[in-house]
């Protein structure tokens, strides 16, 4: 089924044309953006349950973009009618005309051409199973607690289990004077996680589970109950590991994590216009082995990043960043391929319409290869299987790594050893890790239960995965 | 729209109830070097509303909740919708029972800054002016930068009496340095001030500058080991963290910390410096609406306070505080130059530096640190800190110099024995 038009969005579309129409009689460019965003969000644990709107996701509001003399201006509002029309068009064009009194001395603005677009008008929507508005809150509520209760049961050692779902189902409209864009999208996650005590330390194990769809996606939760009761126990027995580079087999997870952080910030073309990427030298030279082509856009795969169009109005694509090792190109916004002279790839997006746009990930993957997982475990005298990450953080301009992973799995002579080691620093140069790939898995699959942040905020829904790959990797 | 939501609560018979309404604006700057890039504008209004159900379950007396949020423009059949809907929802959250803040009418509290004082126009233009004014060297320089000037009203009212409403006037934003020479590097800076700190802000960017510069020379990472880790600034403040979340009732209801009035969560042999730590009150009332008061967490170790919002108060038998982010601490007797004696390996800058409340571990990649060995000082980059508070917390020495930002004030530094360090 198709997730349907939210209903304040098509009332308000005629409004919002006038003001659009009012706008292009001042400047050469403009554009409306509005999004009506319904997320609800379930939390069941040992001591607590949780049931609402999801207040980081739950919204409903506009932004107007204007060119003026070449500057780009913005006004972020969720109030409109008739009667606020002039008023909603006189801040944007005190917004608009601020910079003389904003800017001190020696300070200047930027001189942008207005995008050309061509003529545009796109209507989609993305398909469920099952609309969790239909199944309830009762339903969904039950069914969290039964696989709380399952994962209770497994162990007296368990401190908590902690089951959860939320999920966000979104109309976008995109209007400007060749674009009449709209679009109606729903993702759902789950997360099951549950911790032990050793002594002060409180050791936890979560796993995610993500699609584009609806509450189809809890079924899969029952599955990892057991699983992630075993590891949680395993993780008691945990060591610090010995700092070293090592061999090391990534699950695509943690291959996902380093796709996301160690490569595809480094990719975000916002980044070449400032100078802050180091990847704009590297652009058709190897920086990975030949085994890796890696992707990234909201339409190369089906999963919590997807869409139709970005929140500048530009369609979505499927980027090769990498092809068979070599640097093909940058993901990018639109006011920064109006800098740049390239064409923006569908990468435009906004944390809400409270903020501003950045270049951004979507779904960014790694392409499959030919080993198994089982081969590649045999294929390392000491080494690793690194599972489980936690949280990572980039470095465009120097290529640095910090990837954070729960647990590393001891191989020794091939075979894993059942010793485990947490918590793990994965840290190293990108191109030393990405060139040291030996061997990919047929297998590829991707998650998209987490936000992706730029810098220390911004936050957007991406997914990430790839298959499990072999590497050389510094631990700590 | 607040009588309005009164009026459908009452109408539903919801007597149970909160609403947090806010009402924001801000002037938004973002620049690339010295040019300004995109200005922008925020006028975002919204009230959030909780209600409160109670029922039986078990012989047991509940209580659950649902919060929505009212967004303008709705009209009352939507507004009864929405609120309508978060009470059936609440029936079916089974929480144990517990007593909202209660209240009265208080007058707002207006904010006290500068800031309220000028138009946000006149602030963006004061702070760019000191953001931008170390900017003179050439080799190093201002890459990015984002500022924020921003004005919020919260009114907050329940169905026990609380009627209290604030503002704040803040500005915030980040920075980037970069360094061309010997080699090309950056670093990331962060910034948020309640009051036009003019002076505050051009040191911090004269010091990041700086930072960056040696940063462009250093070249390689240390060697694994175990080192004396000198970490300092907000690091520190992360450091500390532990202690803040560890001693919210929150975490201790959940049974994730075993923390109580009069244990010494420090450890009982301290060998380093004792700590003493407040809790900062920045606004005049949490979320729920209860009075903020600076109180002390911790002293010599042993913690005087559990903080958190009213329900894991209640279920702890403890009266609730609201929940605390900032924090003061007071400094230290040892001399920063002391605490560098050698061989001691000063952590300057990682690229994310993380504190796990749950573990008490603590870590992040090194993107410039600075080695005192044999009265040598070695600039380095690369590696990783993997750390254990609860190995370290015994052995800890504060610096005699101070450091403040929008979250902390106390030492500048802290020095800890024994940490590993992955490194060349």
């Amino acid at each position: 089924m198709k997730v349907l038009e939210s209903p304040f969005i098509a009332e308000n579309k005629p409004l919002l044309k006038k003001l659009l129409d009012r706008l292009l009689e001042q400047y050469p460019y403009a554009s409306v953006l509005a999004k009506d965003s319904r997320a609800r969000r379930y939390r069941v644990s040992a001591r607590d349950v949780m049931a609402g709107e999801d207040p980081m996701l739950v919204s409903r509001g506009f932004v107007v973009r204007v060119s003026k003399d070449g500057q780009y201006a913005e006004y972020s509002f969720n109030s409109i009618s008739e009667e606020e029309l002039d008023g909603i068009c006189a801040r944007i064009r005190e917004i608009a005309e601020c910079a003389a009194r904003v800017l001190p001395d020696g300070l200047a603005a930027n001189d942008y051409c207005p995008p050309s677009e061509e003529k545009t008008v796109f209507s989609g929507s993305t398909e469920y199973e099952t609309d969790p508005e239909d199944l309830g809150d009762d339903a969904i509520l039950s069914y969290l607690t039964g696989l709380k209760d399952q994962g209770l049961a497994q162990s007296e050692a368990l401190l908590d289990c902690i089951v959860q779902c939320n999920y966000q189902k979104y109309t976008s409209l995109f209007l400007s004077r060749d674009r009449d864009l709209v679009q109606n999208v729903m993702w759902f996650n789950g997360a099951l996680g549950m911790a032990a005590a050793r002594g002060q330390e409180v050791k936890m194990y979560a796993r995610s589970y993500s699609m584009l769809g609806g509450a189809e996606l809890l079924k899969e939760m029952e599955q990892g109950v057991k699983e992630c009761a075993a590891v949680t126990l395993e993780l008691l027995d945990s060591q610090p590991i010995p700092p070293g580079e090592y061999e090391c087999v990534c699950t695509p997870e943690v291959t996902g994590m380093i796709v996301h952080e160690a490569f595809g910030h480094g990719v975000e073309m916002d980044m070449f216009v400032k100078k802050r990427a180091l990847a704009e030298r590297y652009v058709g030279q190897y920086v990975a082995s030949k085994l890796v082509t890696m992707h990234d856009g909201a339409s190369s795969a089906a999963e919590s990043a997807t869409y139709f169009f970005d929140d500048e109005g530009t369609m979505a694509h499927d980027t090769v960043v990498i092809e068979k090792g070599v640097l093909k190109t940058g993901i990018s916004d639109l006011q920064s391929a109006l800098t740049l002279g390239s064409e923006p790839t569908g990468n435009g997006r906004r944390e809400s319409w409270r903020r501003k746009a950045y270049t951004r990930m979507t779904n960014t993957w790694f392409e499959g290869g030919e080993s198994t997982p089982e081969e590649m475990i045999a294929s390392i005298p000491y080494g690793f299987l690194l599972e489980n990450p936690r949280s990572g953080m980039e470095d465009p301009k120097n290529w640095g790594i910090q990837c954070m992973v729960n647990i590393a799995r001891e191989i020794r002579d091939g075979r894993l050893t059942g010793r485990i080691f947490s918590p793990i620093v994965l840290t190293g140069y990108v191109p030393d890790l990405l060139k040291s790939i030996s061997m990919m898995s047929k297998k590829v699959s991707l998650g998209g239960g987490g936000y992706c942040g730029k810098g220390h905020k911004e936050w957007v829904k991406v997914s990430d995965g790839g298959p499990y790959i072999k590497a050389k990797i510094r631990l700590g | 729209m607040t009588e309005q939501i009164l009026a459908a609560l009452r109408q539903l018979g919801i007597s149970v109830y909160q609403l947090e309404e806010d009402r924001a604006e801000s002037l938004e700057c973002f620049y690339i070097r010295k040019n300004l890039d995109l200005k922008r504008r925020t006028d975002v209004t919204g009230i959030r509303v909780t209600v409160y159900r109670d029922f039986e379950k078990d012989g047991k007396k509940m209580r659950g909740s649902s919060t929505v949020q009212i967004h303008p423009g709705m009209n009352a059949e939507e507004i009864w919708d929405v609120l309508a809907g978060a009470y059936r929802v609440a029936a079916l959250v089974s929480n144990p029972w517990y007593e909202l803040p209660a209240g009265q009418k208080e007058e707002p509290v207006r904010s006290r800054s500068g800031l309220a004082e000028r138009s946000p126009e006149e602030n963006m233009r004061l702070i760019t002016e000191a953001l931008f004014a170390p900017d003179r060297y050439g080799d190093v320089f201002l890459n990015s930068a984002e500022v924020f000037v921003r004005k919020n009203f919260r009114h907050i009212v329940n169905s026990s009496g609380v009627d209290v409403a604030y503002e704040v006037c803040d500005l915030w934003g980040e920075y980037v340095v970069q360094c061309v020479e010997p080699q090309d590097v950056e670093s990331y800076h962060q910034f948020s001030y309640r009051d036009m700190e003019t002076e505050a802000l051009q040191k911090d960017v004269e010091e990041a500058l700086e930072m960056t510069r040696a940063r462009a020379l250093a070249v390689s990472a240390p060697a694994s080991g175990t080192y004396t880790l000198l970490l300092s600034g907000q690091n520190v403040k992360t450091v500390l963290d532990y202690y803040l979340g560890r001693a919210n009732t929150s975490m201790v209801y959940q049974k994730f910390s075993d923390y109580a009035e009069g244990v010494a969560v420090q450890g009982e042999r301290i060998e380093g410096d004792a700590l003493t730590i407040e809790l900062k009150a920045k606004d005049p009332y949490s979320p729920e609406g209860i009075p903020m008061q600076d109180r002390l967490l911790m002293e010599k170790g042993v913690l005087r306070t559990l903080h958190g919002g009213a329900r894991s108060g209640w279920y702890l038998g403890i009266r609730p505080t609201g929940t605390y982010r900032s924090i003061a601490v007071p400094v230290g007797e040892t001399p920063l130059e002391q605490l560098k004696e050698g061989p001691c390996l000063h952590v300057v800058s990682f690229s994310d530096f993380q504190m796990n409340e749950l573990t008490g571990h603590f870590g992040g990649e090194i993107r410039l640190a600075f080695l005192y060995e044999n009265g040598t000082v070695t600039p380095l980059t690369g590696g990783s800190v993997n750390g254990s508070l609860m190995e370290v917390q015994g052995h800890m020495t504060f610096s005699k110099e101070r450091y403040r930002s929008a979250d902390y004030e106390g030492p500048f530094a802290v020095r800890l024995q024994g940490v590993q360090v992955a490194g060349a």
